[in-house]
């Protein structure tokens, strides 16, 4: 029984997605453009040389942190929709480090990366503490925090740190830039921390008694209050690590990507983050693949555009269709008629 | 017009969009169907609305186009919480993510990637005769566009409907306690259906608003976040159409300061001033707290055959 809800649990994403293109591509045929011929560019775009192979890793990258950003919260059973604020956060916290402390290089990245993580993770206790004190709904605390910090952001790069007549922040200087793992291919080292998170995240969820209890806590607040779990105190250090984990994804785009604030850093990210911890079930390794599925059809999308004139805006909507079909796709085969279905035919099976 | 006067006009005016998504969850909840996908809905009964104003020059088509958009998004949401029983927060998340990627992309293949703006056509104010000449309030409350008036009607209506009608009680058992409303013969499945229509359709109305009454352009982000201060607004105002009038109030006021303050103070980073709607949203809703009121079985998903 257990491999077969695991196998569903792979065959309904993979279903999705298959519908969300055959749909995608009703769309492109409508627009007057060969369906085949944009999926030939998608693929030349994302997997066509090595830099397009190394531009999409990029692409996946912060994907990667909002997603287990996601993940790990409702893991615990609260909903951080503020990824993209925590975030934005982090990075604001980097680039403000990064060009007036005055110290460049190894030391400054750490420091960067660090003050990065901790300020996503404290901006993502507040809705933690909000929720455990006040009882305010953490969906909607933390969407009110999305739009502080991306208006505080504008503040930094509008007035506060703006360089010149362009509204964007000055770039970190380039001692204090992520560094490449290869040095004539953009990959910097920013895809190996996502990748050590997801994983040190996956070994804590599923190896430990404290990704146990977390766990627990997720899936019964009742029964693991009466178990003598500190349910708030999990609760909390879930918002704590959630945000932290977005803040250091933010601070990776900003040090070893963008280099400056500027309108639209990090736009969506929040959201995106969501969807594939979704997509993913809330499971962190599943959650970099479907992140790095996602960086593909951006990447992609954009030599579409250019070979055939498919706006890019249609793999917005694919994306979208996904995560519709896929969450309701999860629902479908929970569903008592279908599981009776499924397994008659299994016994079925068996009795031949 | 002095600065309290015109305080008032735009707190009536920042109100509306937020009265009318609040009701919206206000008809969902009391069926039991929590909705976060607000946002959503509005965004794409903004582009509806918007689309059709643009191609039609009226107004009031816009309205209803941003209402049947509306409705067909929710529709949606409501096969896969109704019918397949997916989480109702998870599902309104993926609304949100899907409604406006598709606004966006009609947006973009329609009016291509141009500079130049698109334009509609802003709804004209409909001055109440007599009433609008009574002094001071008269030009406040009496000559606003007809969407004030329908929202504010639809306060006084929904408090009539859900405390002195028996559909009204009837809708709210299916919020409160499904089981119970099916053995006396209520049909939970379609009222739950009809609470998604009307939540749909009001929601659409409110995103329409944006485009129709408030600017005359659609852009990406026209919503910012409106949905969920609604939906703060539903739990803020406890589930009551008279407490949700207060609270849209309470954040059109916020923003209409915002604004106000805005135009006042040029030096200012804009910013700080944007901030002041979802910062007192917050202040509000923590200095108060959050007691549990609702609809007892909001958010559970109904099964029929369940013992």
């Amino acid at each position: 029984m257990k491999t077969k809800s695991r196998l569903l649990s792979v065959v309904v994403p993979f279903v999705a997605v298959i519908v969300a293109f055959g749909i995608g591509c009703i769309i492109i045929a409508a627009l007057g453009s060969s369906p085949a011929q944009a999926i030939q560019y998608l693929i030349i775009g994302a997997f066509g040389s090595a830099s397009n192979i190394a531009t999409t890793l990029v692409k996946a990258t912060p994907l990667i942190f909002t997603g287990l950003c996601a993940c790990f919260a409702y893991r615990c059973g609260v909903f951080n929709l503020g990824g993209e604020g925590q975030f934005v956060v982090g990075a604001c916290v980097s680039v403000w480090v990064g060009v007036t402390w005055g110290f460049t290089g190894f030391a400054a990245i750490l420091t960067c990366l660090l003050l990065g993580a901790l300020a996503g993770g404290i901006w993502g206790a507040i809705p933690g503490i909000l929720k455990i004190t006040r009882g305010l709904n953490e969906i909607i605390v933390s969407i009110m925090l999305n739009y502080v910090a991306i208006l505080f952001m504008g503040l930094l790069y509008t007035s506060l740190l703006r360089e010149g007549s362009v509204p964007q922040t000055p770039a970190v200087p380039e001692a204090t830039q992520l560094p490449r793992i290869f040095s004539d291919i953009r990959i910097t080292w920013g895809v190996v921390i996502a990748l050590t998170v997801a994983i040190v995240i996956h070994y804590f969820l599923f190896n430990t008694s404290g990704g146990f209890r977390l766990r627990a806590v997720g899936l019964n607040r009742t029964a693991s209050r009466f178990n003598g779990f500190a349910v708030n105190k999990y609760t909390l250090a879930s918002f704590i690590v959630s945000g932290g984990i977005a803040g250091l994804g933010g601070s990776v785009e900003l040090l070893g990507t963008q280099y400056r604030l500027m309108s639209g850093f990090g736009q969506g990210f929040g959201f995106d983050g969501v969807a594939i911890a979704l997509i993913a079930q809330l499971n962190p390794l599943a959650t970099v693949f479907i992140a790095y599925f996602f960086a593909v059809l951006r990447t992609g999308a954009t030599t579409m555009q250019v070979g055939t004139g498919v706006p890019t805006s249609v793999i917005d909507i694919i994306q979208a269709m996904v995560i519709v079909f896929a969450v309701a796709g999860f629902a479908l085969v929970r569903m008592p008629q279908i599981r009776q279905y499924i397994s008659n035919r299994a016994s079925k099976k068996e009795a031949v | 017009m002095d600065f309290a006067s015109e305080m008032i006009l735009s707190t009536i005016r920042m109100a509306t969009p937020i009265l009318l998504v609040a009701l919206a969850e206000l008809y969902s909840e009391r069926a039991g169907l929590v909705n976060i996908g607000l946002d959503g809905i509005m965004t794409f009964g903004a582009l509806a609305g918007f689309m059709i104003c643009y191609l039609t020059g009226d107004p009031y088509l816009g309205i209803m186009a941003g209402a049947f958009g509306g409705v067909l998004i929710n529709m949606i949401y409501a096969f896969c919480t109704i019918t397949l029983r997916a989480e109702q927060i998870v599902y309104g998340m993926a609304i949100n993510i899907f409604a406006p990627a598709v606004a966006a992309f009609i947006y973009r293949v329609y009016f291509g990637v141009s500079s130049t703006l698109a334009q509609g056509t802003l709804m004209a104010p409909l001055a109440i005769p007599l009433l609008k000449d009574i002094p001071f309030i008269g030009k406040i409350l009496f000559n606003q566009t007809p969407m004030v008036y329908f929202a504010y009607l639809m306060v006084v209506f929904t408090a009539v409907f859900f405390s002195k009608t028996k559909a009204g009680l009837n809708y709210k058992a299916v919020g409160e306690f499904p089981r119970a409303a099916e053995t006396l013969g209520i049909n939970v499945i379609r009222q739950k259906y009809i609470a998604a229509i009307i939540c749909g359709a009001m929601a659409g109305i409110g995103g329409a608003y944006l485009t129709t009454c408030y600017v005359n352009t659609y852009s990406d982000g026209i919503v910012a976040g409106r949905g969920f201060i609604a939906l703060s607004a539903v739990i803020f105002g406890r589930w009551s159409s008279s407490g949700v009038l207060l609270a849209c109030l309470l954040f059109g006021f916020f923003d209409a300061l915002q604004l106000n303050l805005q135009v006042m103070n040029n030096s200012t980073p804009y910013q700080l001033f944007q901030m002041i709607p979802y910062l007192c949203t917050l202040v509000a809703l923590s200095v108060f707290g959050i007691r549990r009121a609702g609809p007892k079985s909001s958010g559970k998903p109904y099964y029929r055959e369940e013992r």
